[in-house]
């Protein structure tokens, strides 16, 4: 909140000015000056502005009057499924990755594992992005090159290739770190014993290997989806999400609309912190050591 | 021995292959636009041309060589990340040293709770956030990048200080009566600033995917300048009809990145001491 409340202060100049350019009139400037939130002294601006928030009021974008509140209820939905279902697809993709390659670590499998890693985590999303759309949706058009549709299970159909192109660089992290700990386990005296008491592959690997080892993960996923979102901006411009990325840059930023961004960067924040709160509840559910007694 | 194979056995094989990925990157970037026919930022009537023997990558929209444009955008991409990178560490490594040497809780803690805002937050998206207000351009590209990036030097230099305050050679300086600026600059700064700099040279993977990212959303460098994030925003309109637009700068961007990932990540297993 304290950053988003910052955006508008660190300017230098007079942002108003800078809107409006020299020839504007005193009055216009004032009313603008108001509706920014730029009246009275800093601490007086600040209270206010926490007043307003907390009313649930971010206040109306310069260029077309309409309020900030309404620009999230469109764009915040289609954001936060394009994070959940990439964080479902990164999950399906990691798990049984992470045990492949912590389990043949030292053959050819473990050497790849690495190698794509590290490949995947210097592509830039952008550019990943265009070449999966090249490829699915211009090639071989099994997907929609742009576009959105709000209903359940018709949104995935736009939903799934964007989240494809977050994955790449979600799994290779998540899958390293997952690995690592696997690795880890696999050292533990209850995996041996497990061994040789001779249980069958899929609990042993679920109760034995998995779920002591995805603490560090799911820690981990809950910073990862903050780093997410700054992905997702670029990824929503990139298959022409209508999500907060793209109301973002192109309400926002572009027009030089200073409500729409400072919400929009408050939003942001929020996730933020919710995901983080989520990560810890559901660690601790996980593992019983990490419970903060 | 001579110098030059010394220095190269120094290096593991990591290091090695994402140092010769970038030297030839490097030698390009400086070679290509010196050497090349074409102008990187005037069009012609060739345009979609393309790749061959006459024009390497194709060209573009206006006419321009792609292969020109990729190699001109290498040296502002790489300079623009190497500043991007240079000024948080600076301040970064300063203010982490300052705090970890404080002992005033109030301060250090109060700074903490900063650092650590700034660093949960979606880098991209407050980077964005302070490029709208400042203004887009080379300019604000950097303030951007500086005004967040620091944060995470802070808190690696920060963390290394408050291990080195308890150490005995400092405590030696106390007993010697130095003073607080002199036993920070001498003594506490440059055991700090190899950590920053290990990580410098990771974060700049993320810098310059950044600034990539930036002026593809079109709140970075603008066109015509050649830049690799506005050259694949170019492209992206023709992306069935001239696929070479978007995939060669691309390429090169995502070489350049993987180069310094691999240069870092075996530097830092050549200072952890992993063979």
């Amino acid at each position: 909140m304290v950053i988003a409340f910052g955006l508008l202060r660190f300017i230098p100049g007079d942002p108003v000015q800078l809107l409006l350019g020299d020839s504007a009139t005193p009055e216009l400037v004032e009313t603008y000056r108001q509706n920014l939130g730029l009246t009275g002294s800093l601490p007086e601006q600040f209270i206010n502005y926490t007043r307003n928030i907390l009313r649930g009021d971010l206040g109306k974008s310069l260029q077309t009057g309409a309020t900030v509140n309404s620009i999230l209820a469109r764009s915040l939905p289609v954001t936060l499924w394009l994070i959940v279902v990439t964080v479902v697809m990164a999950l399906i993709f990691s798990l049984p990755l992470a045990v492949l390659a912590a389990v043949y670590r030292h053959t050819w499998f473990g050497h790849s594992f690495r190698i794509v890693s590290s490949v995947l985590l210097a592509t830039p999303v952008f550019y990943s992005g265009l070449l999966l759309l090249l490829f699915f949706a211009l090639q071989l058009k099994i997907a929609p090159v742009a576009g959105y549709s709000p209903k359940f299970p018709d949104n995935l159909r736009y939903l799934w290739l964007p989240a494809l192109t977050l994955c790449g660089v979600m799994v290779p992290v998540l899958a390293r770190v997952l690995q690592s700990s696997i690795i880890e386990t696999l050292e533990q005296e209850f995996v041996e014993s497990a061994i040789v008491r001779g249980l069958a592959t899929i609990p042993f690997t679920w109760r034995y290997l998995l779920r002591p080892s995805l603490a560090p993960t799911i820690s981990l996923l809950g910073y990862m989806i903050g780093q997410l979102l700054s992905a997702a901006v670029v990824v929503e411009l990139v298959f022409n999400l209508p999500g907060i990325g793209t109301s973002l840059i192109v309400e926002g930023v572009l027009l030089r609309d200073y409500p729409v961004v400072q919400g929009i960067v408050l939003v942001f924040g929020l996730i933020v912190v919710l995901v983080s709160f989520l990560a810890d509840v559901v660690s601790g559910w996980l593992d019983p050591r990490t419970r903060v007694s | 021995m001579n110098p030059a194979t010394t220095f190269w056995q120094n290096f593991n094989n990591e290091a090695r292959w994402g140092l010769a990925i970038l030297l030839v990157i490097l030698l390009l970037g400086v070679l290509v636009p010196m050497l090349s026919p074409y102008n990187p930022l005037v069009g012609t009537n060739n345009t979609f041309v393309a790749p061959g023997a006459v024009h390497f990558f194709g060209t573009d929209q206006l006419g321009r060589d792609v292969f020109t444009r990729t190699f001109a955008a290498a040296q502002l991409d790489i300079v623009l990340a190497t500043i991007g990178v240079a000024i948080p560490l600076l301040i970064g490594t300063l203010l982490g040293g300052i705090l970890g040497t404080t002992r005033s809780p109030f301060v250090s803690g109060l700074w903490l709770i900063v650092i650590d805002a700034i660093n949960a937050f979606p880098f991209l998206v407050i980077v964005i956030g302070i490029v709208s207000m400042v203004g887009s351009g080379v300019f604000g590209l950097i303030v951007g990048l500086a005004a967040v990036n620091w944060a995470r030097y802070a808190k690696i230099a920060r963390a290394r200080a408050l291990q080195l305050r308890d150490a005995d050679f400092i405590h030696a300086t106390q007993v010697l009566g130095y003073s607080r600026v002199q036993v920070l600059l001498r003594h506490i700064l440059p055991n700090v600033y190899s950590e920053t700099l290990a990580y410098g040279l990771a974060d700049f993977v993320i810098v310059i995917i950044a600034i990539a990212g930036l002026s593809f959303l079109g709140v970075g460098v603008h066109p015509p300048e050649a830049e690799w994030g506005a050259m694949i925003s170019d492209g992206r309109a023709f992306l069935l009809r001239a696929w070479w637009i978007t995939v060669f700068p691309g390429l090169i961007l995502s070489l350049t990145a993987i180069g310094v990932a691999l240069l870092a990540q075996g530097l830092l297993r050549r200072i952890r001491g992993e063979e």
